[in-house]
């Protein structure tokens, strides 16, 4: 077995495939291993949050190291963490394309990750929400709409009372965004679970057109019903005055929305308490 | 022999495994294991109750050679193997899984406990097997090795048996110097804040803090036990519910008191995870003071520190020389 070749390269800060194999991947130092813990803790966590904790690592362990690129510095832990079939992913959130990172679990293809967290009919109710979420137009679903659905749970009977408690806490762990009585996909929740929602629902699925990933909310050609998440109308049309579809070119209709500017919001000035109550209306 | 259906996992000798493994970091004791009788007495609800035999032949035959590196556990394999020999080898068994399928289970595992740990919720080693090992209860010995020996070597995190009794794992940071990271990253301060709030009041009473004292003290931050909060939500259901469950505090009745009152102590993970000189610096920061203002609190904070020092002297080792945030 391959015990007595992992323990030897214990001893040496060699990198950890326990699968063998010629794959050479990065150095795993106490830097990058607090960096996993409390990116693991945080569950998911915005670019700027990320920054910080990198720097807090460093600061920690490794006070005369040059801080590295945050990009280099998060492949290569992926490098090491490839063989055991988890990653940390980038993601953008729907709404205003603020960066996001999570420590997902490849392996899963299911809400598995969840299941340890909710009882039977919780799992269940999430799941209808999710497919109310995947077939709508707008990538919203209405509180009525799920709650109406409450008698069709699997395991115990839940009230509908219960079950607006049920979205509650679904908001508080960060797999639902509540707007205005609507429900939809929090960033994280898409980041976890893009492979498990593409597998399951693979017709009701929509892809982004410029991004190619899953698209929960976003804007659409009402001539040849393409989509396109709103930080990528963003980007793709920036500085563009006459905006047109870049599948059928017929004029796009739409507002552009600004592209996120991580400069801007510092500059802004805005405090962390409104920061994160803005947040936590938005997320 | 009668004994091979009874193949579920000793939970201590899978403790062992793991503990044996990761001895490479800094002042982590390894986990002592009690004397044979108490494995006996381990029983699931549904299981008979085990005995040493049932934990040996639980683990796949060529364990010795495979625990290097730890004098104490190669000791203990040879001792086992010594006192078991007859057994064990008779024993034909079904085919052993290929390694493939093991590290998978053990990837499988990794998360799991993550995962449980993420959500502060208890890693219970009969969820463990439940959830994740099933069939391959048999090798749940290997698969916990070499979970612990990834943990430890990709997140430098201990998987470590915190409780026999109670089948109780968590996993604890290896890596030095050991602080409240979460208060690292303010977003998570809330709750953090929260908690140390309560503690810190219980800490200075040094007794158990009335309801009302509690909810006094937390007026001052607008939080009121009928009025939900932006951030906490429920702060009554959080604070005598959810911090109860992960163990940071307790919430128990007052005895003789009528009308029925109840009072917070320190919970046991609150104990482990948060040291008397953190409450110490959190009150500082909190009400501008020095922390030797609460003098007699301070002086229990440095024996505690002191005492923290001598039990691990390796936990200070020269690499980590940095000060603190």
């Amino acid at each position: 077995m391959e015990e007595g070749r992992a323990e030897r390269r214990r001893r040496t800060e060699a990198p950890s495939h326990t699968q063998g194999g010629p794959r050479r991947a990065g150095v795993m130092t106490d830097v990058h291993r607090r960096f996993l813990q409390l990116l693991m803790t945080h569950g998911v966590l915005e670019e700027w949050d990320v920054r910080r904790l990198q720097k807090h690592c460093y600061r920690v362990h490794d006070r005369t190291a040059a801080v590295e690129e945050l990009e280099d510095f998060i492949n290569n832990i992926n490098s090491v963490l490839e063989s055991l079939y988890i990653e940390i992913k980038k993601g953008a959130t729907e709404d205003d394309g603020r960066p996001v990172y999570a420590l997902v679990n490849l392996a899963t293809t299911s809400v598995s990750k969840m299941a340890s967290d909710f009882a039977e009919n919780e799992l269940d109710l999430f799941r209808k929400a999710l497919e109310l979420i995947i077939d709508s137009e707008t990538g919203f679903a209405s509180s009525t709409n799920i709650l109406n659905l409450v008698d069709q749970l699997k395991g115990k009977k839940m009230r509908k009372k219960e079950a607006e408690q049920v979205l509650q806490k679904f908001v508080q762990n960060k797999w639902l965004i509540e707007k205005e009585g609507e429900f939809t996909l929090h960033s994280r929740a898409i980041l976890e679970m893009e492979q498990y929602i593409r597998e399951t629902y693979p017709d009701a699925v929509k892809i982004c057109n410029i991004c190619h990933s899953l698209l929960i909310q976003g804007q659409s050609c009402e001539t040849c019903g393409i989509r396109m998440h709103l930080p990528c109308v963003a980007k793709y049309f920036q500085s563009n005055s006459e905006p047109r579809c870049p599948h059928c070119n017929d004029y796009w209709p739409h507002e552009i929305p600004e592209v996120f500017d991580p400069e801007k919001e510092r500059e802004a000035g805005t405090s962390r308490a409104t920061k994160r109550s803005l947040r936590s209306r938005q997320h | 022999m009668s004994e091979q259906s009874k193949d579920v996992c000793d939970p201590n000798s899978a403790a062992e495994a793991s503990s044996s493994e990761v001895n490479s970091s800094p002042g982590v004791p390894g986990v002592l294991s009690p004397p044979a009788s108490q494995a006996a007495t381990l029983a699931g609800p549904e299981t008979p109750p085990l005995g040493p035999t049932d934990a040996l032949l639980a683990s796949p035959p060529p364990q010795a050679p495979s625990e290097e590196g730890d004098p104490k556990a190669l000791q203990q394999a040879s001792e086992e193997g010594r006192a078991h020999q007859a057994p064990s080898a008779a024993q034909p068994g079904p085919a052993p899984p290929a390694p493939a399928q093991l590290v998978q289970k053990a990837h499988e595992l990794m998360w799991y406990v993550l995962v449980k740990d993420q959500k502060r919720m208890i890693i219970w080693f009969p969820d463990m097997v439940k959830d994740v090992i099933g069939s391959y209860k048999k090798w749940c010995r290997s698969i916990l090795r070499r979970t612990s020996l990834i943990l430890a070597r990709v997140f430098g995190l201990h998987l470590r048996l915190t409780s026999l009794h109670t089948m109780e794992f968590s996993l604890v940071k290896a890596l030095e110097p050991e602080e409240l990271d979460r208060v690292a990253l303010s977003n998570r301060m809330p709750m953090t804040g929260l908690l140390l709030m309560i503690l810190s009041l219980i800490y200075v009473k040094g007794r158990g803090a009335r309801e009302s004292a509690v909810w006094n003290v937390l007026r001052i931050l607008g939080l009121r036990p009928w009025k939900k909060h932006s951030t906490f939500g429920d702060v009554r259901k959080l604070i005598t519910e959810e911090f109860v469950q992960q163990n940071y505090l307790k919430y128990q009745r007052v005895p003789h008191a009528e009308p029925p009152e109840y009072e917070f102590f320190w919970g046991s993970r609150a104990s482990r995870e948060i040291t008397k000189m953190q409450i110490m610096e959190f009150l500082a920061r909190v009400f501008k003071k020095d922390p030797q203002a609460w003098p007699s609190r301070y002086r229990e904070a440095l024996e505690e520190a002191r005492a923290l020092r001598e039990a691990d002297p390796s936990a200070h080792c020269p690499r980590s020389s940095v000060s603190e945030d």
